[in-house]
């Protein structure tokens, strides 16, 4: 027989001796009806909106609707047991989740219970899935970048700590695989991950687990599941509940990275939720505060100012300022950005990241369209050397595209032009980047400035990837610490410019790729 | 159940205000008490409903069922509920009523259910504590169940105080599972 736990002697005497032996006084309702994962309950006079509800066997619902004479609320968990006629009961409580470092490399379900089978999490507090956000007042302007390893965005999109950005675009574009890459080069930067999985399969989110171990990311990754088979109740409350855990890193003066993987489908979930709680249907038939549904999550991703985290550790960190960014993901139907969820989060992030199928399948990947995905703050984020050295980028890549559609009608092209052709399809190239390769900085500077500085424009388009994964193993092994360097400290001045380039003329020298 | 209680409170409020101006808040009680375990019958619910019955029809049999209990009011009630199909509220039309009348008397309704019958003592020192937390004056109902084990329920509207030994170990069971 095997023993929990949780069944050792002293720890069963401690309880026992900590049990409040107090009658309890408790508002009690009956259940009216029961259907599709929503009880309507009559009785409960002085129910609060969100409070817990304690069913009698045991299942907590969430009290979300409060009528003259009924209250709706939605069952966290499994309904199939409860009837009609049931005793439901105050709890007094608004729903909370367990926070805090314990809950590291662990893989557990919207009410912060464990499902990975690795025992009981040793959570020291509890936080509630709904907080305020911070005010104007607590917060501070973004300026250190949140670095993904992926090329195309940390040049052209940057995304600093605290920011929101959104990744949009339909089935199958590389949504997931850019988050998880993001997640991968957080390794040794002492952010911590969140990734909240919301409508999957459950064995796609078995999958990303396993790739998280298989790189080492689980140690500081959380992951928050609610799977296709769970109630619409638990979908749509994860995001709150993995925004929670984020925040517990924000308040205690560290950096944190939450992915919620994704918000269309929370969305359809609340829709469910509330067309049968008989909300009146809006728009696509969503109910009428699905903007507020994402709104009040995403403004909780912020960078935090010292005194706030000074006062919200009561004096136990001092000086250092907090953070949570958030990258919601977002699919679209058939590229169509304007549908109602899409055009919200829009307006909501501070910029997007917009994935199209057709990159995708003409093999650049990650799929960025570089002309409709933006950063509205990162910029000011970015490190010196990649700000200097990324901007040449995005022009390259604009011009080339104009230049590119038009120079199909043009029989013959003046040098110039030709010469711009060229130098876009070489960089257009150079920012595909294969799955689960994060670079650093220094690699990342080292591949913008070949491109910047013409070390491309002779080699070939086709050997453009394997000159750069020759040029970064060299270097790798060549010019270790002046890569360190650059990885610490981001500068970018003339000195470095000339080192960089004579260790790319020495490396062109040897010919070797 | 919470539909219908929505649909009897207009009733339920208008027989109040009326009672409580003719000062016939008891008798009306009484009324309304008796209407309603008639309407909750089952044979006297099924002829209601027969499709066939015409409105005017229920309400002469409802009101001949009564046998001479109530009065003109309490009659015209019948057929005005038999014209709007709301016969069937009588029940929670008396329900509201009570909880109006307690209200309006300052009183509430307690039913303190227990492993042993009370004592007198006892009763009246529940009867007290609830007085003095609820602030108004108590109506005890008592009834035993033994299968509480010890101690007792008290049930006064939507609260529940549970100080029963049954109530106390399955808490227990639940903070020991946890």
């Amino acid at each position: 027989m095997q023993l929990n736990p949780t069944e050792i002697s002293d720890l069963i005497k401690k309880r026992i001796e900590g049990f409040e032996t107090d009658a309890e006084a408790r508002t009690e309702g009956t259940i009216v009806s029961i259907m599709d994962g929503i009880v309507r309950i009559h009785g409960l006079s002085d129910v609060m909106s969100g409070e817990m509800i304690e069913f009698s066997n045991g299942t907590y619902g969430l009290a979300l609707n409060l009528e003259r004479d009924s209250v709706g609320a939605v069952v966290l968990g499994d309904y199939k047991d409860m009837t009609e006629g049931d005793t439901a009961k105050c709890t007094g409580r608004i729903l909370d989740v367990p926070v805090g470092p314990e809950l590291m490399g662990r893989v557990v379900n919207s009410l912060g219970a464990p499902i990975d089978g690795k025992g009981p999490v040793n959570a020291s507090s509890m936080n509630p899935i709904e907080r305020q956000a911070p005010g104007v007042i607590e917060r501070k302007s973004v300026d250190e970048p949140m670095e993904t390893g992926i090329k195309a965005l940390d040049s052209m999109v940057p995304v600093g700590r605290g920011q929101r950005e959104l990744i949009i675009g339909d089935r199958q574009t590389g949504k997931t695989a850019v988050a998880i890459d993001a997640i991968i080069n957080q390794k040794g930067k002492n952010v911590k991950c969140i990734y909240v999985a919301v409508g999957q399969k459950a064995s796609s989110v078995a999958g990303v687990v396993r790739k998280l171990e298989e790189f080492g990311a689980m140690e500081y990754t959380i992951v928050v599941a609610a799977n296709a088979s769970d109630p619409a109740s638990m979908q749509y409350l994860a995001p709150y509940a993995g925004c929670a855990m984020g925040e517990y890193f924000r308040d205690n003066g560290e950096d944190a990275l939450i992915i919620y993987d994704d918000l269309t489908k929370q969305a359809w979930a609340y829709r469910q939720v509330s067309l049968l709680l008989r909300r009146p249907p809006g728009r696509e038939a969503y109910p009428g505060d699905v903007f507020f549904l994402h709104s009040r999550l995403l403004e909780r991703a912020a960078r935090v100012n010292a005194e706030y985290v000074e006062r919200y550790t009561e004096g136990r960190v001092k000086g250092k300022t907090g953070s949570l960014t958030a990258y919601p993901i977002i699919e679209t139907q058939e590229g169509d950005v304007s549908a109602f969820v899409p055009t919200n989060v829009i307006s909501i992030t501070d910029g997007q990241i917009f994935l199209d199928t057709d990159l995708f399948n003409s093999g650049n990947r990650p799929a960025i369209d570089a002309g409709l995905s933006v950063s509205r703050v990162g910029g000011a984020a970015q490190t010196k050397i990649i700000k200097k050295l990324g901007g040449g980028i995005r022009l390259d890549l604009a011009q080339y595209r104009e230049l590119a559609a038009f120079s199909q009608f043009a029989s013959d092209l003046d040098e110039g032009t030709r010469k711009q052709l060229e130098r876009g399809a070489r960089v257009t190239a150079l920012m595909t980047q294969a799955q689960y390769s994060p670079l650093k900085t220094g690699e990342l500077a080292f591949s913008l400035f070949a491109a910047n500085e013409g070390f491309l424009d002779d080699i070939d388009v086709n050997k453009v990837n394997d000159f750069e994964s020759a040029m970064l193993s060299y270097m790798r092994t060549e010019k270790t610490d002046f890569l360190e360097g650059l990885n610490e400290s981001g500068d970018y001045n003339d000195d470095i410019a000339s080192e960089m380039k004579s260790a790319l003329e020495n490396f062109k020298s040897k010919g070797a790729w | 159940m919470s539909e219908l209680t929505t649909a009897a409170r207009p009733y339920a409020r208008a027989v109040f205000e009326m009672a409580e101006s003719a000062g016939s808040l008891g008798e009306w009680s009484d009324m309304l008490g008796f209407m309603g375990a008639i309407a909750s019958d089952e044979k006297v619910s099924a002829l209601l409903a027969t499709p066939k019955m015409a409105k005017q029809a229920g309400a002469d049999a409802f009101v001949q069922l009564c046998d001479g209990k109530l009065n003109e009011q309490a009659k015209n009630l019948v057929s005005m509920l038999a014209e709007n199909d709301r016969l069937s509220l009588l029940p929670e039309m008396s329900a509201i009523y009570e909880v109006l009348k307690d209200e309006a008397e300052g009183s509430v309704e307690a039913i303190v259910t227990s492993a042993k019958a009370l004592t007198e003592t006892e009763e009246k020192s529940i009867s007290d504590a609830l007085k003095k937390r609820l602030g108004r004056d108590v109506k005890i109902k008592v009834s035993v169940d033994e299968t509480l084990l010890g101690g007792a329920i008290i049930q006064a509207g939507d609260l529940v105080i549970d100080g029963s030994l049954k109530g106390r170990l399955s808490k227990m069971t639940s903070v020991m599972a946890n």
